[in-house]
Formats: C-alpha cells, sequence, structure tokens
C-alpha cells in the first residue's frame, strides 16, 4: 500500500548536461581573442635599389645632392644649371629638408635626389631624412654610399 | 448554436540551438586559418616616420632584423652580409617578387645598413622596406 502511494519521480530519461550557456562561452571565447589578438602588419618606408651596374649618369644640375654626416649633420647641395655654382644650405631642423626639397622640385620637377649617408650616421636620422624626401612627394630618389667608406668594415 | 471562439496564442522564438555550434566553428575556422609568425628576431626599436605605409601582400616579405650593435639575424640565425647575400638570393629564386623588411633598431649606425642594402643588390633583392612606426604627433 505504502509502495502505491509514492509518487514516481523523473521522466525515466538519462541525465541531461546543461548545453544552453554553451553559446555563450564559445562567443566569450572569440571575443576574447578578438581583442588580446595583436595582428603583426609590415609597415615602412619602401625603396626599390638598382640593380648593380646600373649605375647611371646624371648631369650635376639635374641631382639635389643630401648629405649626412657621422654626427647626423645635414647638408644640402644644389647645382644652379647656368652658373653650375654650388649652392650649400646647412639643415638645422629636420622639417627644413621637406620645405629645401620642394622648392627645388618647383623648380625643376624632374630633380633626382641623391642621398648620401655616412657610414657612422645614426640610422633614425637617415630615416629622418628620407621621411622628409617622401613626404616632398620627391619621385626620383636613391641612396648613394659615401666615395671612400664603401666596404671600410664596419662602422667609423 | 453559439460558437465558442478557441483562442490560440502563439509565440514566436528564435531558436537558438545551434548557437554554439556557429561559434565553435568560427573559432575552429580562426583557429585553423591562423598563421603564427614562428621568427623570433631581434630586440629592436623601429624608427618613427610620418611617410609609413603598409605592405599589402605579407607573404612576400622576408625580415631582416638588426638590433642596436649591428648583430644581423636572418630566419632566427645570425648571419654576416656574404650570407644574406646567398640567403636572399635563394629566396628571390623561390619567390622574385620577395620585399625584403629591415627590422633595424633606430641607434644602430648606418654603416651596417649599407653593407646589407649592398648584400641584398648582390641578390637582386631590390624590393627594400626600411621597417618604422606610423609617427603620431606633429614636430620633427
Amino acid at each position: 500500500m505504502a509502495l502505491s502511494l509514492r509518487k514516481k519521480r523523473g521522466t525515466g530519461g538519462g541525465p541531461n548536461i546543461p548545453t544552453a550557456s554553451m553559446g555563450d562561452i564559445a562567443f566569450l571565447i572569440i571575443i576574447f581573442f578578438m581583442t588580446t589578438s595583436i595582428f603583426a602588419r609590415d609597415k615602412g618606408l619602401k625603396i626599390v635599389l638598382p640593380e648593380k651596374g646600373e649605375d647611371t649618369k646624371v648631369p650635376p644640375e639635374m641631382i639635389l645632392q643630401v648629405d649626412v654626416n657621422q654626427g647626423g649633420n645635414v647638408l644640402i647641395t644644389f647645382t644652379e644649371p647656368v652658373t653650375k655654382a654650388k649652392q650649400v644650405t646647412f639643415i638645422k631642423t629636420i622639417p627644413e629638408v621637406r620645405e629645401q626639397v620642394m622648392m627645388r622640385l618647383s623648380q625643376n620637377p624632374q630633380l633626382a635626389i641623391s642621398l648620401r649617408v655616412s657610414r657612422g650616421a645614426p640610422y633614425s636620422t637617415m630615416i629622418d631624412v628620407f621621411d622628409q624626401l617622401k613626404l616632398s612627394n620627391a619621385q626620383r630618389i636613391s641612396l648613394t654610399p659615401v666615395k671612400g667608406e664603401e666596404g671600410a668594415g664596419g662602422p667609423q | 448554436m453559439k460558437r465558442i471562439a478557441v483562442r490560440r496564442e502563439t509565440q514566436s522564438e528564435i531558436p537558438t540551438a545551434s548557437t554554439a555550434d556557429i561559434a565553435f566553428l568560427l573559432i575552429i575556422f580562426f583557429m585553423v586559418s591562423t598563421v603564427f609568425s614562428t621568427e623570433q628576431g631581434l630586440k629592436v626599436v623601429l624608427p618613427q616616420a610620418e611617410s609609413t605605409e603598409r605592405i599589402l601582400k605579407r607573404r612576400n616579405v622576408t625580415s631582416i632584423w638588426m638590433d642596436k650593435t649591428g648583430r644581423t639575424t636572418v630566419n632566427d640565425n645570425l648571419v654576416n652580409p656574404a650570407v644574406i647575400a646567398s640567403v636572399m638570393a635563394e629566396k628571390v629564386i623561390e619567390n622574385p617578387e620577395v620585399v625584403v623588411s629591415l627590422q633595424a633598431d633606430q641607434d644602430v649606425s648606418y654603416g651596417y645598413v649599407t653593407d646589407v642594402l649592398e648584400a641584398l643588390k648582390d641578390a637582386r633583392a631590390l624590393k627594400v622596406n626600411f621597417a618604422t612606426q606610423q609617427k603620431t604627433g606633429g614636430g620633427g
């Protein structure tokens, strides 16, 4: 009698693992990885080097020479087309490079810019000057090694 | 005879049973398609530049690392300019569109950089990218 009064519990199915929050957990994992991931992006200043032996002779009046010496000082040399006289400008602050180059390019857009950096100069100065040349929209930029320093076996 | 209107309540539900499956599928997709950079490189502080551009095709990029003392590595191997030329020549044969990203420290002397550039010319790896960080704020 007592047995018949006992209420039957359950439906007879097996135990269930609740999976309702599985989606939330998965999306939490996605959001965690999305916010903590750092994507490696390659950024920088592009240049295309000339091939070896592909040196081209350019008349001096068509070149704007930008020199960086060992101390990181910048000098811009321009050859006057008519008188062939050299005009040398000492650069006090790096943004002056852009002003000078833009001024010369406005006079002659075909001007080639030769960036000559001493082996002992800091790389950051070279990048600063090269950045200014890029900002001045110069199309013809070449990196020229300093004569007498080539293959000198390490910075001087 | 009077008709009794049976009121039926309909509840609309968005089925969410498959949300977990979709989410896990997304996780698996990203896990499979992500390529991890295995190259450790050297500890460098990149110079900053305003005209920094992004390289669009990453699969063409090969990095050369150079710390402030001039130590240079390619594929985590310490190399000298002669070795750079031979390693890069092989890479150019494999992929002529290779872009060399020079990850040089801002305090390194330019002499080390110019040696690497000469080695790249020897290897005919002519597309070079001086790795920089985007300069934020004005001033020079």
